[in-house]
């Protein structure tokens, strides 16, 4: 649930209850009040009856005033007492309800107990009128509340789902700076500042630590490219034993698994910057089909049983990239087959699979693709299916291992916005 | 040849002047770009090896003298920026190749070599050595006048050899040089045992002199004795 509805929930909830209470305490006090207001009338028309009896020394007609007034002879005196009574409109000949007073008063020596009935009419409709004026206020009240929390509560929280998108879409590798936001709420202004603060110092960071690897992997070639020559110009000293021969020759091997790693290493920060962007539309059928005869002589080798299904299937890659992407895949379906296995090669309209047979349970599939994750008969550098699972997210495609007995199955799924 | 090598590690690059000094090459070297320019400037030379992250500048600078004076030199890039945009640039700015550092030093010979057979290409596209004559442009081999049939990786392994006669060649860098570093064939050497045996048994069989020997464990040797 959003933030603004939470809000709405409770603000309206409360202010509902808040309401309530308020029209019941409203209305028993406009009750007591309109109530006291009538018990003072009363009170007058006693005055005035007494007043009407000293100065006439009669009882007055029962429409006193026009209020309507009973007597009855009683032999004790009644205390003065208010109370509701019906009260007969004499105009409309129909009961309303009324507020009496009864009390006593003595005229030539014989109490009367008399009875003042005035009408609560009047009373009752203002009553009314204030009841429903409340209640159309409690739902205008209601419906500016939802309102105002639906459209001005969203609009003053449009600053948030703007940084929040900011957010979501920022990318660490994106050399654009932080767009500010224009806001006059300080919070925001703060949140905002606070996000471009982190975000050019997360990309700085990261351009140090980008910039760090590519130079240390350069660095690292020119000693590798001395090494390299030095051992050419050993080499040339005929004078050399075969045992010191063949501990070149591992030199050899040690420094030239350096110099690949390094390269991948490079090639892996390139795909995960998005520095390499020169994608152009391949026909991958032909791309494979040369692959294929590029690594004829692996495949004879191991005396492997190739099976080719292509389809023509343009998609949109980097030459560079689907070079080495196909090169990863097949020479590892070559590298980690038996001898005399099967190797294919199969190129549907949504996927490439390569499958190939091998070892049962060579390699942990949950890890397969991490970095220096190999098989533990495995040559390689370890950095070749990380670099077919880049090359892979780099445009959107899945690749995915699965294995049947002994055969392993790499399967790359394209993005359905390919060309066709 | 006339070599000119700029290149700032002293010890690759004294490597470099060794190896390729011999095989009647003059190679002079220098360690910076001031020098560089002021040596291109008042000497003329057949080929330049470059490297592009020089101590005061990137050696893009030398490309775009060699461009402004309109001097003719052959531009050889010896990088240790493996980075395509480098190669890019290197390449439209007048270098001929690009050869990303590690490299052998038999792989920048036969570059070398390349470069400068290309541009004599239009006087003479015929590579003699001895009794063999290749054809640089049809890429037929004749031995005593009489056509052979190689493979392409075969005919690639002669003009390799041909370029480092005489010197000892090892096995990682015949492998790198036919298959590319790409095709991680590093772990094995049997392929490059049977296209050698089939080269060497081809170049016999047409009655050439023995000319490729084995030197055991490392690699080996094609000399012209």
């Amino acid at each position: 649930m959003k933030l603004s509805a939470h809000y709405n929930k409770a603000s309206i909830i409360v202010s509902v209850t808040v309401l309530l209470f308020g029209a019941v305490i409203y209305f028993f006090a406009i009750n007591y009040i309109a109530r006291n207001q009538l018990d003072r009338d009363l009170d007058e028309e006693i005055d005035e009856l007494f007043e009407f009896i000293n100065t006439y020394h009669r009882l007055p007609e029962a429409d006193f005033n026009g209020d309507q007034t009973t007597f009855f002879i009683t032999d004790h005196r009644t205390a003065t007492r208010f109370f509701d009574a019906p009260y007969q409109n004499p105009k409309e000949h129909k009961p309303e309800n009324g507020r009496a007073v009864e009390g006593s008063v003595i005229l030539d020596g014989v109490i009367y107990k008399f009875t003042i009935t005035i009408s609560r009419d009047s009373t009752e409709y203002l009553i009314q009128i204030i009841a429903l004026i409340t209640l159309i206020l409690m739902a205008a009240l209601i419906v500016v509340l939802f309102l105002i929390n639906r459209y001005v509560l969203n609009g003053l929280w449009q600053p948030f789902y703007t940084l929040l998108n900011h957010l979501k879409i920022f990318n660490v590798s994106e050399n654009s700076g932080h767009q500010r936001l224009i806001t006059n709420v300080k919070e925001f202004e703060e949140l905002d500042q606070a996000i471009a603060t982190m975000s050019s110092r997360v990309k700085s960071d990261f351009q140090n630590l980008k910039q760090f690897t590519e130079n240390a992997s350069h660095e690292m070639m020119t000693p590798l490219a001395v090494i390299t020559s030095k051992l050419d110009t050993l080499i040339q000293d005929e004078q050399l034993k075969p045992d010191q021969f063949e501990q070149i020759h591992d030199i050899y091997g040690a420094t030239s698994k350096l110099a690949r790693l390094n390269q991948s290493l490079l090639l892996l920060v390139k795909i995960e910057n998005n520095l390499i962007d020169d994608a152009e539309v391949i026909d991958l059928k032909d791309m494979l089909t040369e692959k294929i005869r590029q690594f004829q002589e692996l495949v004879q080798s191991k005396d492997l049983h190739l099976i080719a299904n292509l389809i023509s299937r343009k998609i949109i890659i980097s030459k560079y990239l689907a070079d080495i992407l196909l090169n990863n895949l097949i020479s590892n379906a070559i590298r980690h087959n038996i001898h005399g296995g099967e190797l294919s090669i199969t190129l549907y309209d949504d996927k490439l699979a390569i499958q190939n047979t091998g070892m049962a349970n060579a390699i942990n599939a949950d890890h397969m693709f991490d970095r220096f994750q190999k098989g533990k008969r495995s040559e390689g550098i370890g950095l070749g299916l990380t670099i077919v699972r880049n090359i892979c997210k780099m445009y959107g495609w899945e690749v995915t291992y699965s294995q049947d007995e002994c055969m392993h199955t790499f399967q790359i799924v394209f993005d359905p916005s390919l060309v066709g | 040849m006339k070599i000119l090598i700029i290149e700032d590690e002293q010890s690759l690059r004294d490597n470099i002047v060794s190896y390729l000094n011999e095989d009647g090459n003059i190679c002079e070297s220098c360690d910076d770009l001031a020098g560089a320019i002021s040596k291109l400037a008042s000497y003329t030379y057949d080929c330049v090896l470059l490297d592009i992250g020089l101590p005061d500048g990137e050696g893009f600078a030398v490309l775009n003298f060699l461009k402004k004076q309109m001097k003719e030199e052959s531009v050889l890039i010896i990088s240790a920026r493996n980075s395509l945009d480098d190669k890019v640039k290197g390449l439209n700015t007048g270098a001929d190749d690009y050869l990303t550092k590690p490299f052998h030093l038999a792989e920048l010979k036969a570059r070398v070599d390349a470069i400068f057979r290309r541009k004599a290409a239009n006087s003479n596209n015929r590579l003699v050595f001895n009794e063999i004559v290749i054809d640089l442009l049809g890429r037929g081999v004749e031995i005593n006048n009489e056509p052979i049939v190689l493979t392409r990786k075969e005919y690639d392994m002669l003009l390799y050899f041909i370029a480092n006669k005489g010197k000892v060649i090892s096995k990682n860098a015949i492998a790198e040089h036919l298959w590319g570093d790409e095709m991680d064939m590093h772990d094995n050497f049997d392929f490059l045992y049977t296209h050698i045996k089939n080269l060497r048994k081809k170049l016999l069989d047409a009655s050439a002199n023995d000319y490729l020997k084995s030197v055991y464990g490392i690699g080996y040797k094609f000399s012209a004795v």
